[in-house]
């Protein structure tokens, strides 16, 4: 397999009140062409930064201070602004989380879904009309025709979010970062999207990101998972690896507190005390240790480097960033 | 079977966002009226004058104060003048009035709103600093300083003009009276503007399909264009309808007071400011500027009502 994307120690501060937020603190992973990848991690961990940061769609406040960012060789982060507009959209497909608020209410579903292929390929407006009504019949949106002469307002979320992700395919792109595409539907409109990317991914080969806090929507979907902490990823490995034999305490507990029809009724449900660390200095130990149940003294002094497991290298090294070798020790499923 | 597109059906007409826009606006029965009857203002602010049944300075001291007859539809005032003759040409006057302020207003507050809400930071501090300063100030205090510090400088200038070049154009001191109500007017209400524009900049920066349309890699004139001035526009055409009538209200008041468009040229405000002396024993002389007023007002408010629900598709039903 081909590497379509490579990223190297890729660094996204935030420009604060007095001084900085360091939201990604050197991300370094790379994907093959045709590969899905999932990065989990809660609320303010940087996955959703640093995904953005791949294609620089960063608030003004934002910069990205150090790294670079390899799309099929091309550097992005030191490419110019009227390159990177070119990316977006015709290489690069985004999907939001909110369909509800995505679309410009002003605009038909057609013209806002062929804007990018009008702009980026130069197609005539009907020509384009037809292909969106190709994407949208793809998509499983019923009567599309139809629908392109209709507003926003006038569709379900789950439409929406359709509309959505047929707007990112339509330029057919190499790489489709989905940023908690599901999250504001509910769980049947989930499934049946979740399904819809699987379709979609195999027919038209393309790589997927997709960045969730929910680790249990990955299973069956992903190749690969990245586990985010702090701006820091903490473990990356294949799909099985880290549901059967996790290596990072983090990863252990988001794990270990999916509840199961196991669970006895009554039980509290595991959960990781604490809250994710603030970023307003960078940490001078694991960015996990004073939640982390496992942890030593070395892990309050130094960072640990993302390193290969002894024993798991390969095409997709099982790679974990901790000072305890936790191998043995996690759960036992 | 082969994966071919399949015939499009019949298409429905597609309308731009502007024509569905005017479909609706004629759909509502209030906006039409309004609508009828600013263009009805307009033709008569615009050919009045010349249709009037009389002259609009022509006294006639044997028929003064009359009541509304079939020889003077309105009545006639305390010089005997035709009322109808100068509600009509007063029209002119307000509606200069109204379209200046309000573009001029508009013009300010466009600058100053975009201004603070684009660049944010100091320079929209300065612009907030400003607009508070602006409305704190009481408005006819401002126009009255203007006008009472302005004015015999400005007379006196164009009577210098006139005499030392003969040009006619600077005999008219009509002039300055239009130019320092609206420029006053101006003063005041473009705080109002600027407010309503920095926070709608503000606000549509920040949504999602701004950032989409971002992610997509379209351009940001395009951005513009078809993501922040429709999403803007509501609020501004309300503010637009709102105001001309407020102007016209306002210069007015101005007029009532003396400081605004001064007798013998007619405007409602100081026909409503000379029959309101009169008005126990001639209310015809009060009632017909004041009626006239009120129904222009109330058809601004209709037609920028009906015009803001029209080009606002979740409005639509």
């Amino acid at each position: 397999m081909t590497k379509l994307l490579e990223v190297n120690n890729l660094h996204t501060r935030f420009k604060v009140r007095n001084g900085y937020l360091h939201a990604v603190n050197g991300v370094s992973f790379s994907l093959d062409r045709g590969e899905m990848l999932g990065v989990v991690g809660e609320s303010g961990c940087g996955k959703s930064v640093s995904m953005m940061s791949l294609i620089r769609l960063l608030p003004p406040a934002a910069e990205i201070t150090d790294g670079e960012v390899l799309l099929e060789g091309e550097d992005i982060t030191h490419a110019s602004v009227n390159r990177v507009n070119a990316i977006r959209g015709s290489k690069v497909g985004m999907i939001f989380q909110d369909p509800m608020t995505s679309l410009n209410p002003f605009m038909k579903i057609g013209e806002q879904v062929i804007e990018s292929i009008v702009f980026h390929k130069k197609l005539a407006k009907a020509e384009a009309l037809k292909q969106a009504a190709r994407y949208l019949k793809m998509v499983g949106i019923s009567n599309a025709e139809h629908r392109l002469n209709e507003y926003p307002h006038q569709l379900s979320g789950g439409m929406r979010q359709r509309v959505m992700i047929a707007m990112a395919l339509l330029n057919e792109p190499s790489l489709v970062i989905a940023d908690e595409p599901t999250t504001a539907l509910d769980v049947t409109i989930q499934a049946q999207i979740v399904e819809l990317v699987k379709g979609l991914r195999e027919k038209l080969n393309m790589s997927i990101i997709w960045i969730t806090h929910d680790l249990s929507l990955l299973a069956g979907m992903v190749d690969r998972i990245m586990v985010m902490y702090g701006g820091y990823i903490v473990e990356e490995a294949v799909l099985d690896d880290i549901y059967k034999s996790p290596l990072h305490p983090y990863t252990i507990g988001l794990l270990k507190s999916i509840p199961s029809l196991k669970t006895e009724a009554g039980s509290r449900l595991p959960s990781i005390p604490g809250a994710p660390p603030n970023l307003f200095a960078e940490p001078t130990g694991c960015p996990f240790a004073p939640r982390c149940t496992y942890r030593v003294d070395r892990c309050t002094r130094e960072v640990p480097a993302l390193a290969t497991v002894p024993g798991a290298e390969g095409d997709r090294p099982h790679r974990v960033a901790c000072w305890v070798d936790m191998r043995g020790r996690g759960i036992a499923q | 079977m082969t994966d071919q597109a399949l015939p499009l059906p019949q298409e429905e007409k597609q309308f731009s966002l502007a024509k569905d826009a005017f479909i609706r606006l004629v759909a509502n029965r209030l906006a039409v009226v309004g609508m009828v009857l600013v263009a009805f203002l307009f033709f008569i602010a615009i050919f009045g004058p010349y249709l009037t049944p009389y002259d609009f300075l022509s006294q006639d001291l044997l028929s003064r104060n009359q009541a509304p007859s079939w020889q003077h539809w309105f009545g006639t005032d305390d010089l005997g003048r035709d009322i109808l003759s100068r509600v009509i040409y007063g029209s002119r006057t307000a509606v200069i009035v109204g379209f200046s302020t309000v573009s001029f207003s508009l013009v300010i507050g466009l600058f100053m709103g975009a201004l603070g809400g684009y660049f944010g930071g100091k320079v929209d501090a300065f612009v907030v600093w400003l607009i508070d300063i602006t409305m704190s100030i009481p408005s006819l205090l401002l126009v009255i300083v203007i006008n009472v510090s302005l004015k015999p400088p400005l007379v006196n200038w164009m009577d210098a003009q006139f005499v030392a070049t003969g040009n006619e154009f600077y005999r008219n001191t009509i002039w300055v009276d239009f130019v320092l109500v609206f420029g006053s007017l101006a003063l005041i209400k473009w705080p109002k503007a600027a407010r309503i524009i920095r926070g709608q900049i503000l606000s549509i920066r920040n949504k999602n399909y701004v950032l989409a349309a971002e992610a997509l890699g379209v351009p940001t004139y395009k951005i513009v264009r078809r993501y922040v001035i429709p999403n803007a526009i509501g609020p501004i055409i309300v503010y637009i309808s709102a105001a001309l009538g407020e102007a016209m209200v306002l210069e007015s008041s101005f007029s009532f007071l003396g400081v605004g468009v001064r007798p013998p040229i007619p405007s409602w405000g100081n026909m409503i400011s000379d029959g309101l002396r009169i008005w126990q024993l001639y209310p015809h002389v009060l009632a017909a500027p004041a009626a006239v007023l009120a129904i222009v007002t109330i058809a601004f408010s209709f037609l920028g009502d009906g015009l803001n629900d029209a080009l606002n598709p979740r409005q639509w039903k």
